[in-house]
């Protein structure tokens, strides 16, 4: 099962010294449960605070989210968060930081343990399970984190550049991951990227953000993602995706 | 990562070379000041050998001496070691009561903004009291005996516990507690979850803080009704003029102390290994 997101009128503003920074400006967007959804801009368009606002960490000046017919009101299990940083507990080893939702939710030892095995496998982590979070690369951080989301189960993923600090292959090899969960599970996904191609290739609809303050100027849904018949290569080498490319690229970069 | 290894090795090597160096120094300087009798009466610069006798004689059944043929138990009925232990027992118990107080106190002080700010100036004013303030107060209260002195230690101990908690508090992530929130954590569950752990390693500092703080403490608080104490052993027999064993009593007091911090510290490197490093 999964959740649908609504916003409505959302307008916020940072206050800083010398007055209140405008972040956001009429953000009106809905997203049906189980799209995919990418969010591209320039840096500092405010995608994070769109996203930390959705997620319920930042309350927004103006307007309203509903996310599955709820008002958000403060954080939630429903909504999993892939952070910008990776944010793992040093005090946990890899395995039991991924088992921590099952945790909280009061899930037997053995069983979250197998969890949290099953999502290390599947992003590749399977070795460094008994590792400290330090103790790993950055791009293995990211993984891990995206595993702790993935084994808490949430209704919506929201994921801030995650993939931004790893390597081509590795990237590519975690695009395709997301894509087959997404096609399995039909959870709603809203992933931030800076990378055009990245957005075109894992959307089922793609968002461009204005520059500050961030107002979305583009919204076009895309074809590609959403077809498991034809392998990554090949939908990169579509003329379609050449053009949707470029179109995003223009949006950005006005 | 072998280059460094070896570095630290002839590192260790190099400073425990120099300390014991300096040691040899320091105890040839110590001996030849107290065998040139520069100060009248000789008694009061005991030679590292009386002193090491003393050490001996206070840990062991000896004759009382003086003509009289009667054989006493260490000094003051007990052996040395005895003494160290009462007191290291009250700075024990003074140190578990006090964090018992100090870190729940801390962990609700640093999470509810308006018990920080209502506790907060208590806490200040007790910190800053010399704890040897309110000693005569604690013996009105709870009389001369072992709890007034355990209550002087809890007082002198949990303040720095506090404020270490405290800042370890504030200083948690705002991202690493919504993460938790994230994953479906209770009030209760991020508090023991994340905030505790996250600010183990400030407590542990507080901790080490506690301990420095208890040991001046404790040999002041000995000073009345202080025996069976090392404290109050050292200070008895400083009044009594057996200086060689009131030397031995300093001496035992500050490598105990050292000892004790090392262990604080090892205990610092196996319970929060990522101190520094996350
Ligand atoms: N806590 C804050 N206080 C004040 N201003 C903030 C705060 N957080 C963000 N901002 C400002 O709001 C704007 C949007 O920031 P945001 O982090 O949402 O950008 P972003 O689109 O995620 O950028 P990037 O792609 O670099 O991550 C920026 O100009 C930033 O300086
Ligand atoms: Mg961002």
């Amino acid at each position: 099962m999964s959740k649908g997101i609504n916003v409505a009128g959302l307008a916020h503003q940072f206050r800083a010294r010398g007055g209140a920074v405008p972040a956001l400006d009429r953000i009106d967007l809905e997203i049906e449960p189980g799209e995919l959804v990418t969010l591209a801009g320039p840096s500092g368009c405010g995608k994070t605070t769109l996203l930390r606002m959705i997620a319920g960490f930042v309350a927004p000046s103006q307007g309203s989210i509903v996310v599955g017919g709820t008002p958000v009101r403060g954080p939630g299990p429903d909504r999993g968060v892939v952070f910008q940083q990776p944010t793992l507990y040093p005090w946990l080893d890899v395995r039991r930081n991924v088992a921590l939702g099952p945790r909280l939710r009061g899930i037997g030892k053995a069983e979250r343990l197998g969890i949290a095995d099953r999502y290390l496998a599947l992003v590749g982590l399977a070795d460094a399970a008994d590792r400290r979070p330090y103790e790993l690369s950055g791009g293995m951080q990211q993984r891990a984190q995206i595993a702790r989301v993935l084994a808490g189960d949430p209704e919506v993923v929201l994921m801030d550049e995650p993939y931004g600090a790893l390597d081509a292959l590795t990237r590519e090899r975690l695009q395709n991951e997301l894509l087959t969960l997404w096609r399995e599970t039909g959870k709603t996904i809203l992933f931030i990227t800076h990378s055009v191609d990245e957005a075109v290739f894992l959307g089922s609809r793609v968002l461009v953000m204005s520059p500050r303050p961030g107002r979305i100027v583009l919204d076009e849904q895309v074809p590609f993602s959403s077809d498991a018949s034809l392998a990554p290569d090949e939908v990169r080498a579509l003329p379609a995706f050449a053009e949707t490319t470029a179109r995003v690229r223009v949006a950005i970069a006005h | 990562m072998s280059t460094t290894h070896v570095q630290t090795t002839t590192h260790g090597v190099r400073r425990w070379a120099g300390l014991a160096v300096s040691l040899g120094v320091l105890v040839a300087v110590w001996w030849l000041v107290a065998a040139a009798d520069l100060v009248e009466p000789g008694y009061l610069t005991p030679t590292p050998k009386e002193v090491w006798d003393a050490f001996v004689r206070a840990n062991t059944y000896h004759p009382i001496g003086g003509g009289v043929d009667r054989v006493v138990r260490g000094e003051e009925h007990y052996f040395l070691w005895e003494h160290l232990l009462v007191s290291l027992r009250r700075i024990g118990l003074g140190l578990l009561l006090g964090a018992a107080v100090g870190v729940p106190l801390g962990l609700v002080m640093g999470t509810v903004r308006w018990v920080g700010d209502l506790v907060g100036p208590y806490v200040d004013f007790l910190r800053s009291l010399p704890p040897l303030a309110y000693i005569g107060f604690l013996v009105a209260w709870f009389g001369i005996y072992d709890t007034s002195k355990v209550w002087l230690l809890v007082l002198a101990a949990f303040p720095p516990i506090t404020l270490a908690t405290i800042n370890g508090v504030r200083g948690v992530r705002e991202d690493q507690l919504n993460a938790a929130r994230s994953l479906g954590a209770s009030g209760l569950q991020l508090t023991t979850q994340v905030v505790l752990p996250a600010a183990l390693p400030d407590i542990l500092s507080g901790l080490r803080v506690a301990v420095g703080f208890a040991w001046t403490t404790v040999v002041a608080a000995e000073l009345v009704n202080g025996l069976p104490g090392i404290g109050g052993l050292a200070y008895l027999s400083g009044t009594q003029n057996k200086i060689a064993l009131s030397v031995a009593c300093i001496l035992v007091i500050g490598l105990t102390a050292i000892a004790l911090d090392a262990v604080i510290r090892t205990i610092e490197r196996l319970v929060v290994p990522w101190r520094g490093k996350a």
